[in-house]
């Protein structure tokens, strides 16, 4: 499996009033072509720090990151595609041209564009919504749309920064099932950060336990496992409880600290 | 329709009320509506004051031209002080704290400074517009969630692009708020500064009808002032109603 993303010892320290911060230290890893990579640990350990690096928004102190090949200089639309947990839509632009908003800023023709988000709308199950606006959508839509907008732009590689931790645990469910059904059909490289361990075992690859502050990485727990998982086979249970006691160490650590 | 009858019942009332008034004290000083349209009438017809189309065109172009300024400079200087959170930490309460002094305290140093011409008009319906238009712009880009930015970022959006696909229309109403008490501010500092001191304008000729005590002739200028001010914020406030409804699509 080729590597298409490397990261490579990387620091970061954030300054604060109360002194600086270190959110990482010596981070390395790799996500292979294809791969759903998923990044876990207590509130605070640069899990999302380390994806913002990968999307270019945040940049290290020490180390690299490289990205299909090429060093990480700054947010670039034709590699990497970020969904946040915040979906932040923008209110005035209706579910259509939401989707076609990264498009747009890469000069593509309206008559192209709107035919790329138009063949989304199934798929993200917004067909009925294409002309609503954000404050006419349910949470889970509004999600699925900002994921249409990274899809959109179609970069080998998906960023996810905790897409689903403003729903309620239903819509968190379902949302999960579809991302697979998607995942699984474009075979993109997802990367992925949650608190959920239902979420990171029923969908990755791979996941990637992190310590508390300064994060590093604790483990890697590898899941080639056929999909869809029946979350109480025993292998799964296992498996589970593996990556609970993993986490559990050190979010008692982390709370201890604050 | 109810809303509309009882304006015009109010109008009628207060016409009423003040034609009785009038006659009863003193027609010359209390102008009743029946001395006041045929004045009006008199200097629409250029037979009280012949010149009253250049007077009139005059104070127009004062108040386009100070507007315009006031447009240019508190767009700028709201985005600078926005976007820069040092300058506008600097420099915003500044702002603030001269936009809350009466401004015609800054007239007679403007007329000692740019003359008793157009110039000096423009400067005070410039500085008087500015200051609306400079705080809603800062407002604005403030109030912008941080994530749309974020986002557009993420997607690639250069600096410019950012101001104009996110910032712009996310602040619309805000600013078209603060264009519209712009306008208003404008068009009053052009007036009261031609009334305070001038040779020419709307203002000149309101002066000097009150001055030679031709009270009707006053009252027919004061209506063509309320009917221009009243021209001027009916097209802002349909712009206004615009990017609210837009607006309101968040």
């Amino acid at each position: 499996m080729t590597e298409l993303i490397v990261v490579d010892r990387v620091d970061k320290r954030y300054a604060t009033s109360s002194g600086p911060v270190d959110a990482l230290r010596g981070v390395s890893l790799g996500v292979g072509a294809g791969e759903f990579c998923t990044l876990i640990g207590p509130s605070g350990c640069g899990k999302s720090t380390l994806l913002g690096m990968l999307g270019g928004l945040v940049h290290p102190d020490a180390g690299r990151i490289v990205v299909d090949g090429r060093p990480v200089e700054g947010p670039d639309p034709r590699r990497a595609a970020t969904v946040f947990q915040d979906p932040g839509l923008f209110p005035w632009r209706t579910t259509l041209e939401n989707i076609e908003f990264g498009l747009e800023l890469q000069g593509v023709p309206r008559a192209r564009r709107r035919a790329v988000a138009q063949e989304l709308l199934a798929p993200l199950g917004l067909r009925d919504f294409a002309a609503k606006y954000p404050r006419e959508l349910s949470g889970g839509m509004r999600q699925r749309v900002a994921i249409g907008r990274a899809l959109a732009i179609d970069t080998p590689i998906v960023l996810m920064d905790e897409p689903f931790g403003a729903l309620d645990e239903q819509t968190r469910l379902l949302m999960g099932e579809w991302l697979l059904d998607v995942w699984r059909r474009t075979r993109k490289t997802v990367v992925f950060v949650t608190h959920s361990l239902h979420e990171a075992l029923a969908l990755s690859t791979r996941v990637i336990v992190m310590t508390a502050r300064p994060g590093r990485i604790k483990s890697v727990i590898e899941l080639p496992l056929p999909y869809p998982r029946a979350m109480e086979s025993s292998e799964l249970v296992t498996l589970r409880a593996k990556l609970w006691s993993e986490i559990r160490e050190e979010s008692l650590r982390a709370m201890g600290e604050t | 329709m109810t809303v509309v009858v009882l304006r015009v019942l109010i109008v009628v009332a207060v016409l009423l009320g003040w034609e009785i008034a009038g006659r009863l004290a003193n027609p010359l000083l209390y102008v009743p509506p029946s001395a006041a349209v045929p004045a009006l009438r008199d200097l629409l017809a250029l037979r009280s004051y012949p010149d009253f189309p250049e007077h009139l065109l005059l104070t127009l172009r004062e108040i386009a031209v100070a507007y315009g300024l006031a447009i240019a400079a508190g767009v700028g200087c709201g985005a600078a002080l926005g976007l820069n959170r040092l300058v506008g930490r600097a420099y915003g309460p500044i702002l603030a704290a001269l936009y809350a002094v009466p401004a015609v305290v800054w007239y007679p140093s403007l007329m000692l400074f740019f003359g008793l011409d157009a110039a000096s008009k423009i400067a005070f319906g410039f500085l008087l517009g500015f200051f609306p238009i400079t705080l809603a712009v800062l407002a604005g880009i403030r109030q912008v969630n941080p994530q749309l930015i974020t986002v557009a970022r993420a997607f690639g959006a250069s600096r410019l692009t950012v101001f104009r696909k996110v910032m712009l229309p996310a602040m619309l109403f805000t600013l078209v708020g603060g264009l519209r008490t712009g306008l208003a501010l404008a068009v009053i500092g052009v007036i009261v500064g031609e009334v305070l001191g001038s040779k020419a304008g709307l203002g000149s000729l309101i002066n000097h009808a009150y001055g030679l005590f031709r009270t009707a002739d006053y009252v027919a200028l004061v209506l063509v002032t309320l009917a221009l001010i009243v021209a001027c914020d009916a097209v802002a406030s349909a712009l206004e109603r615009r990017a609210q409804r837009w607006t309101h699509l968040q």
